[in-house]
């Protein structure tokens, strides 16, 4: 008898079923029903919630309730495709812990620090939050209180919490998460082009030829744009991947020239492939000649650490983003020591392999893409090397034409769309202006039709200075939104949590889930998430994505949007703003935030009848006013003849995205290109219009160490980061059954050699050990990413393992953003 | 000078000349002994050659082949029974094995002249360096495979599903060979376009 | 009773540490106040993934958990749903010489392998025209699927399959 291995696991499956269920079908019911009224969903579309990549989504309704998720085959983004978190997107939604009310820290009825969490009312949590909110505003003026939000706002949010910030009770003191993320990028876009955001767009991955990823792990944090890269290249076998980074994964897995490099080299790297490019003669002189100034950046730059720490008193020229104009000469000078042997030497990747990598660069039949996300990013010199990345593509000319593309990527599905393009960093106003700009601060208070010069002219804290000065007791009263920074954010032990728990502040933290910052805090909002309330997006190729409020969020669970304008009502302007502002604009007198800043005759500018009929839309019901439309088309003002274009709020709600400018109808896929961007001039090639001689710059940066080297007691280099199966802090995505099996626990990936010198094995429990903190996680030698002698990576998605116990608080100096890859920590067996 | 010249003309003379003093027998016992020592000096240098040290001791052997199979059921797995190169890659019984060393003097040629010192030239001999060991394991019925996983010992009972229908069916009927099914269980595979067809579903 | 023991020897220790840390913080800060204690030090009261440890502590993680690998086919919550893996795959080569799922999976192996071919989907390229072998953007599997392991998710999702909500507005309906 042939026994298949059909037969086998039918009858084992047959087996299991009837001993372990123990229930089979009634023979009446039918198992198939085919009425067309029951068996109708309504499907939607809305963008991925998690990362920056922007997929659009379909989901299925069915009587008020998400049923399915899955790429939709009309989104040019993933055309059909979905990762698998993408594909249990309905699932996140229905964990049994969701929050449903709000839960205030009480003893003996009464707020207490130290009290238990007990359920309280909407205006139970908003009288307290008032109470302490006015008491640090009182005291310590708009520099007492802070917000946290993230690039998991909506556009609408973060637009909302900005006005409510800077327009009503004129702090700065708002910054997204999106400083771990991706201030480091902006920084870079904004030295080099005057301008943030890349040029190009997903499309160059269907027209490079090679593809370079210098510090991102693609293949498991972009899966989708992976598959547009492995696409190309498995279709086209000229097309060449090259993959750097400090310790083998899966993006190796098409890698035709794999380089794992000493952490902190990308920058030797970088600066030999620009000496490669000018010692052959690559240089594309023509492009150069018309196109690009030079420039040689101050050094010594110190590492972002608290003013009094060691390493910061011993900086020449701590945080100076200064530089001074070169010429080509002198900066083929400046990196004429950078040659393939000194790269070699520095870095441990071969020369010959270096070599192949310029080669792709210098080769001008070549179309390029470099790519890169946190490696480059959460780097002490993160600012630096994106402009040292810049450099190469300028150097060539090979930027902004399909496939000629250095491209940024983003971890967050707003980081785009609102941290950056809203403007909810410390520094910032909407549409790339800064508050230390006079002209800046008086354009957004004629769009919000505030007082001149109500606008605070200094930049407030950042995400690492807003910890601090909770520690310190500068910040009392706090409100996080969106973010879960307990786990996320670095040094938790020495700065984080006694920030947090300081008996003197007062934490708000609104979240869908009960995070370890929501218990850290001391008053839980619950929020409305994704699909349960309308939103839009913005991904990291400029694309803008609206979806409608599609399910009801459970219990009594908001929106940050309705929080935040609800609790904007809380507040007059007599008590936030300065007395003589009020005496020379007294119509200003006596009205309510909401009043001065939502019902200013923009925001409630559009009827609730102009809602989609077919969808719910909570907020504007509650305000009277469509909410959304009137926030969003306020917000577009900004941008609209800037080079920062949106359509109108509508045309958003129909189309799988538009990428911006949007002039007269038409998306923009490369920017400062004659011919595609309406921006550019005729007759003038390329303009870099973000400085005003329409130039980009190259700049003369060197190599610096990083500040925690491994040494005699610290003797590892940490890497933290993420897995594919889970998305950040991992509270949606721990959730979900099927992906907290796939990758339950955070490890310790190892090099087999360093756990056999160790006398480690695979499952053992060891500690994690910095300067800082320990956390306790277990061995593996085998798993999908494979670090070198001397470097071990773990995960941050585990709230039992919070890793950034151990991580350090060092940022870049310019762009404030945390390096969370490279620190000195000590393995030790339990 | 003089001296050393003459002793040098002693010791000939005395290896020259047929023995006078000396009975057949003790010529023929210390012959045997000094054979028994010369041949297992001989076996014992090439079994040296068998060791786990002398394959990863350059380091074509260890930052390729060596890497992969630490991370591979066959160098760590529940049991602690582990398999070092030779197990695999040189017969047991004596006249393969010496065939084998023989042809070993290729790769003596190989290291000499650096045909896979880097990890480029590896990937480039890749496919055919595993072609080799997979048509020597095919001719010979995956025969060090066997060494270890004797059939009649396969308790099916014991192994997944598809193992176990795998292995009585077409490993059972001599259908196919372990090699058929197990390539890349050690090491990566080469890229397998063209030879796809000669991998058989496990 | 040992695990609170455990617990109470590292709480300790992690007090010492905080302590300390704070004592080493204020000389350095002077502005620094104190860290309220009683919340961290208490096992969490919503903090659902954090289980009984307080924030400041580490307890041992759990062991390792095995693949579940008894090739048992799983229920999808919806149809669109990639099914995850029911066997292991830990010993996989999926790189750009080799795809080893597809060893099994592909069409022409099915009859063979009698293991579920890769569904019609697999061979539409971004264009949504159907190519001769399956699309190269489907390459990589395991960027949808995913193996289970053993162990128990920590918090139970209220998700309800569409069948049952159809089934209820067809008994409505009736």
């Amino acid at each position: 008898m042939k026994l298949t291995r059909r037969d086998v696991i039918k009858a084992q499956a047959a087996a299991t079923a009837a001993t372990v269920a123990g229930i089979s079908l009634p023979a009446s019911a039918s198992n198939i029903i085919t009425s067309s009224k029951a068996n109708k969903l309504t499907w939607s579309k809305a963008p991925c919630r998690f990362c920056g990549t922007g997929c659009g989504i379909s989901i299925a309704t069915k009587d008020g309730k998400v049923v399915a998720t899955h790429g939709d085959e009309k989104a040019p983004v993933n055309k059909g495709l979905s990762c698998v978190k993408g594909y249990f997107l309905a699932k996140i939604l229905y964990g049994k812990d969701r929050l449903t009310t709000p839960m205030l820290r009480k003893k003996n009825g009464i707020y207490d620090k130290e009290g238990d969490f007990t359920p309280v009312s909407w205006t139970e949590a908003f009288d307290i939050m008032e109470e302490k909110f006015k008491k640090a505003l009182k005291e310590k003026g708009p520099d007492g209180i802070g917000m946290f939000g993230s690039g998991q706002w909506t556009v609408h949010e973060g637009y909302a919490a900005v006005k409510l910030m800077k327009g009503g009770f004129l702090s700065n003191n708002i910054d997204p998460n999106a400083r771990h993320c991706m201030a480091s990028a902006v920084g870079g876009f904004m030295r080099t082009f005057g301008i943030d955001e890349p040029m190009g767009c997903y499309d160059d991955m269907e027209a490079a030829d090679a593809f370079v990823l210098w510090g991102s792990n693609m293949a498991e944090m972009h899966p989708i744009l992976w598959t547009r890269i492995a696409d190309r290249r498995l279709s086209n076998p000229h097309v060449k991947v090259a993959v750097l980074s400090t310790f083998e994964h899966r993006s190796f897995d098409l890698a035709d020239i794999p380089a794992v490099f000493t952490p902190q080299t990308d920058m030797v790297l970088l600066n030999a492939i620009a000496n490669y490019i000018i010692e052959s003669g690559s240089v594309n002189h023509d492009f150069v000649n018309k196109h690009v100034n030079f420039r040689e950046g101050v050094t010594d730059i110190g590492y972002g650490l608290r003013p009094t720490h060691e390493l910061q008193k011993k900086a020449k020229n701590p945080n100076s983003g200064a530089s001074s104009p070169i010429d080509l000469e002198a900066f083929a000078q400046f990196v004429k020591p950078y040659t393939l042997e000194y790269a070699e030497k520095m870095s441990g990747v071969p020369a010959r392999n270096i070599e192949k990598i310029a080669k792709l660069y210098a080769d001008p039949n070549t179309k390029i893409m470099s790519l890169w996300t946190m490696g480059v990013n959460q780097h002490t010199r993160g600012v630096w090397t994106n402009n040292l990345l810049y450099n190469i593509h300028l150097l060539t000319g090979k930027i902004s034409e399909p496939g000629n593309s250095p491209f940024s990527l983003t971890g967050q599905p707003s980081a785009c769309g609102t941290a950056r393009e809203v403007g909810t960093f410390s520094h910032r106003l909407p549409a790339d202006m800064m508050v230390n700009n006079p002209k800046h601060r008086a354009i957004s208070e004629e769009i919000w039709k505030l007082p001149k010069g109500i606008i605070n002219g200094v930049p407030g804290a950042h995400a690492v200075q807003q910890v601090r000065d909770l520690k310190d007791s500068k910040i009392n009263a706090y409100w996080i939104q969106v973010n879960n920074n307990l786990q996320a954010g670095p040094n938790i032990n020495e700065e984080v949590l006694p920030a947090y728990r300081n008996p003197d502040n007062f934490i708000v933290t609104s979240d869908a889930y009960p995070t370890v910052t929501a218990e850290a805090s001391d008053l839980i909002l619950p929020s409305a998430m994704w699909v349960e309330k309308e939103g839009a997006y913005g991904n990291a190729e400029r694309r803008t994505q609206a979806w409608y409020q599609l399910v009801n969020a459970p219990g009594d669970a908001r929106s940050d949007l309705w929080q935040l304008v609800e609790f904007s009502k809380r507040f007059t302007t007599d008590e936030v703003w300065p007395a003589d502002i009020l005496a020379a604009n007294p119509e200003y007198k006596g009205k309510t935030l909401y009043e001065v800043l939502y019902k200013n005759g923009n925001v409630d500018a559009f009827p609730l009848n102009q809602i989609s009929p077919d969808y719910e839309n909570q907020e504007s019901k509650d305000f009277g006013f469509y909410v959304q439309k009137g926030l969003f088309e306020e917000y577009a003002t900004f941008g609209r003849g800037h080079g920062h274009d949106l359509a109108n709020y509508d045309v958003y709600q129909k189309e799988r995205g538009l990428r911006w400018p949007v002039v007269n109808g038409h998306e923009t896929k490369w920017r400062f290109k004659e011919g595609s961007d309406p921006y550019v001039k005729k007759g003038t090639d390329f303009q870099f219009y973000g400085h005003e001689d329409n130039k980009a710059v190259i700049f003369a940066l060197p190599y610096e160490a990083p500040p925690e080297i491994p040494d005699a007691e610290f003797d590892m280099w940490l890497s933290t980061g993420r897995v594919l199966e889970h998305w950040h802090s991992g509270s949606m995505t721990q959730r979900v059954p099927e992906l907290y099996k796939a990758f339950p626990n955070a490890l310790c990936f190892m090099h087999p050699e360093d756990a056999k010198k160790r006398g480690l094995r695979r499952g053992d429990e060891v500690k994690v050990i910095s300067r800082r903190g320990e956390i306790r996680t277990r061995i593996e030698t085998r798993g999908r990413n494979k670090p070198p002698v001397g470097l071990v990576f773990v995960p941050w998605f585990d709230a039992s393992q919070l890793i950034n116990k151990v991580t350090l608080d060092a940022t870049d100096p310019l762009s404030k953003q945390t390096d969370f890859k490279k620190c000195a920590v000590r393995i030790e067996k339990v | 000078m003089k001296k050393k010249m003459n002793l040098l003309k002693l010791g000939w003379e005395i290896l020259s000349k047929p023995a006078v003093h000396l009975s057949l027998g003790f010529l023929t016992i210390s012959g045997f002994i000094a054979g028994v020592i010369f041949w297992g000096g001989f076996n014992t240098a090439m079994e040296l050659t068998n060791t786990e040290e002398f394959c990863t001791g350059c380091h074509e052997m260890r930052d390729t082949p060596f890497m992969e199979l630490q991370s591979t059921i066959h160098y760590s797995n529940r049991s602690g029974v582990r398999a070092i190169c030779s197990d695999c890659h040189v017969p047991h019984n004596w006249s393969d094995k010496i065939a084998r060393k023989m042809q070993a003097s290729k790769e003596v040629w190989g290291k000499i002249f650096g045909t896979i010192d880097t990890r480029e030239k590896f990937e480039a001999h890749r496919l055919q360096l595993a072609q080799n060991e997979w048509t020597r394991l095919k001719a010979n019925d995956s025969l060090e495979c066997r060494n270890c996983h004797e059939f009649d010992s396969m308790d099916f009972t014991r192994q997944s599903k598809r193992a176990a229908a795998q292995h009585s069916n077409a490993l059972a009927s001599g259908e196919k060979t372990c090699i058929d099914c197990h390539k890349g269980i050690a090491h990566k595979l080469p890229n397998m376009d063209g030879v796809r067809e000669s991998t058989s579903p496990h | 009773m040992r695990a609170t023991l455990i617990n109470k020897a590292s709480r300790n220790l992690m007090i010492f540490c905080m302590t300390a840390a704070l004592a080493i913080s204020s000389i350095t800060w002077p502005l620094t106040a104190t860290a309220t204690e009683k919340v961290i030090d208490q096992a969490p009261q919503v903090a659902t993934l954090r289980g009984t440890t307080p924030l400041n502590t580490e307890v041992t993680p759990p062991a390792m958990s095995k693949v579940e690998n008894n090739d048992l086919k799983r229920q999808r919550d919806y149809p669109q749903q990639p099914p995850t893996i029911p066997h292991d795959i830990s010993q996989y080569q999926l790189d750009k010489n080799f795809n080893k799922c597809m060893d099994c999976h592909s069409r022409k192996f099915a009859d063979k392998a009698q293991a579920p071919a890769v569904s019609v989907t697999h061979y539409m390229n971004r264009d949504g025209d159907f190519l001769g072998e399956m699309s190269p953007r489907r390459y990589f599997c395991t960027q949808c699927h995913v193996h289970q392991l053993e162990s128990e998710p920590l918090v139970e999702n209220e998700f309800v399959d569409m069948e049952k909500i159809i089934r209820k507005a067809h008994e409505l309906s009736k």
